[in-house]
């Protein structure tokens, strides 16, 4: 079997991907001090990595089990702050004007209104919108971060995307 | 569930890569030093060193506990790569001083005992005691394996010991090489017979 990297190579490669990751999970999820509680989470993530380091015997999808860590650090975090779920479910206006360019639609505010979008996504959907979109994991690798099958990681990925799509739609459509 | 299109998937993820907020590069940057701090204060420190010997290129290592690696490894990636991959690793550092000066005399001046501290954390029991027993063997002097298993108070553990003493990670130091066979002959060597022959030679050893 290969030798596993140095751990310390591990948090030089990883560090600054982690801790966006848990930056913008934890900002799309409703945080108001995303700075501090990155730094403590991604401490936190790759302490738990050290811990288990020692008796790790598969030194493949080292990275998949990295976000594992850190969307479980994630979970707990929101436990023990008891932040409000955002699992609501209910139906949004799909039509409307779907013809224009969504990108035409969203004004200088874009990033405020992507960020009132995203935080109303179910947490699964919204971190593997952002697992797969932005840190470009595979999604074989995403069903193993959310212990799923890749099936199910795709359609939380899809369904995410067509939810944010709708919230997007609607806020135009209010503003329009 | 309706599925979005591939086009309208594709935009909307367009427009979350352009849009959406990451992390400033100081808090980025703060956090991978705090990282560094606590990675630091929770992991071992391990100090390794290379040095020249008549056997060939010796790599050594030591923990602030004491000395728990002497290689006949000459290749540098190899011998770091055995060593516990949680570790911070520190070339020449103040853990290794002692057993590089310690090591290099005993080529010069065999007769010399070696004073370090070892760290044998990572053997069992048995090991340790086998290992313990051998560095009681005095320089110019072999024992067999059969001596080694009634010192430890188990006679009838020849062979164990032999796998014990196969497995010794401090080579040198701790004198495994003065473990001969009953007939004998020079019995195994994990840096090889060559090797074993030459440090007993060295030693005065008939």
């Amino acid at each position: 079997m290969q030798p596993p990297p140095r751990f310390e190579q591990l948090i030089e490669q990883h560090h600054d991907e982690i801790h966006r990751y848990l930056w913008r999970g934890l900002w799309s999820g409703g945080s108001a001090q995303p700075d501090q509680q990155a730094e403590d989470l991604t401490q936190e993530v790759f302490m738990r990595a050290f811990e288990a380091y020692g008796s790790i015997r598969s030194t493949k999808h080292l990275r998949a089990w990295l976000y594992k860590i850190a969307t479980n650090c994630l979970r707990s975090h929101w436990n023990r702050s008891q932040v409000a779920s955002t699992n609501i479910d209910h139906d949004l206006p799909l039509e409307g004007p779907a013809a224009q360019p969504l990108e035409r639609l969203l004004d200088e505010e874009r990033e405020q209104q992507l960020h009132t979008a995203i935080s109303q996504l179910p947490d699964k959907q919204r971190l593997a919108v952002i697992m797969r979109h932005l840190d470009g994991l595979e999604y074989r690798d995403i069903a193993q971060v959310l212990a799923c099958s890749q099936e199910s990681a795709r359609a939380n990925v899809s369904h995410g995307l067509r939810r944010l799509r709708e919230l997007l739609l609607a806020t135009a459509q209010e503003e329009g | 569930m309706r599925q979005l299109d591939r086009k309208a998937e594709r935009e909307i993820a367009e427009l979350l890569r352009r849009n959406l907020s990451s992390p400033t590069a100081s808090a980025s940057s703060a956090s991978a030093q705090a990282l560094r701090a606590a990675y630091l204060a929770r992991a071992p420190h391990i100090h390794w060193a290379a040095v020249q010997s008549p056997v060939g290129r010796l790599h050594l290592a030591a923990s602030e506990r004491g000395l728990l690696r002497v290689a006949f490894e000459s290749d540098r990636q190899r011998f770091l790569a055995e060593l516990d991959p949680r570790a911070h690793l520190q070339h020449n550092g103040a853990y290794i001083e002692a057993a590089l000066e310690q090591v290099q005399d005993y080529f010069k001046r065999p007769a010399e005992p070696f004073e370090l501290k070892l760290d044998l954390a990572a053997l069992t029991s048995f090991q340790r005691r086998v290992l313990a027993s051998i560095r009681a063997i005095p320089t110019g002097e072999v024992w067999s394996y059969a001596d080694v298993a009634a010192a430890i108070g188990k006679p009838r553990a020849a062979r164990a010991v032999g796998q014990a003493l196969g497995s010794n990670p401090i080579p040198i130091v701790i004198p495994c090489h003065r473990v001969v066979a009953s007939d004998g002959g020079l019995g195994g060597y994990s840096g090889g017979l060559d090797r074993k022959r030459y440090l007993l030679q060295h030693e005065g050893a008939r």
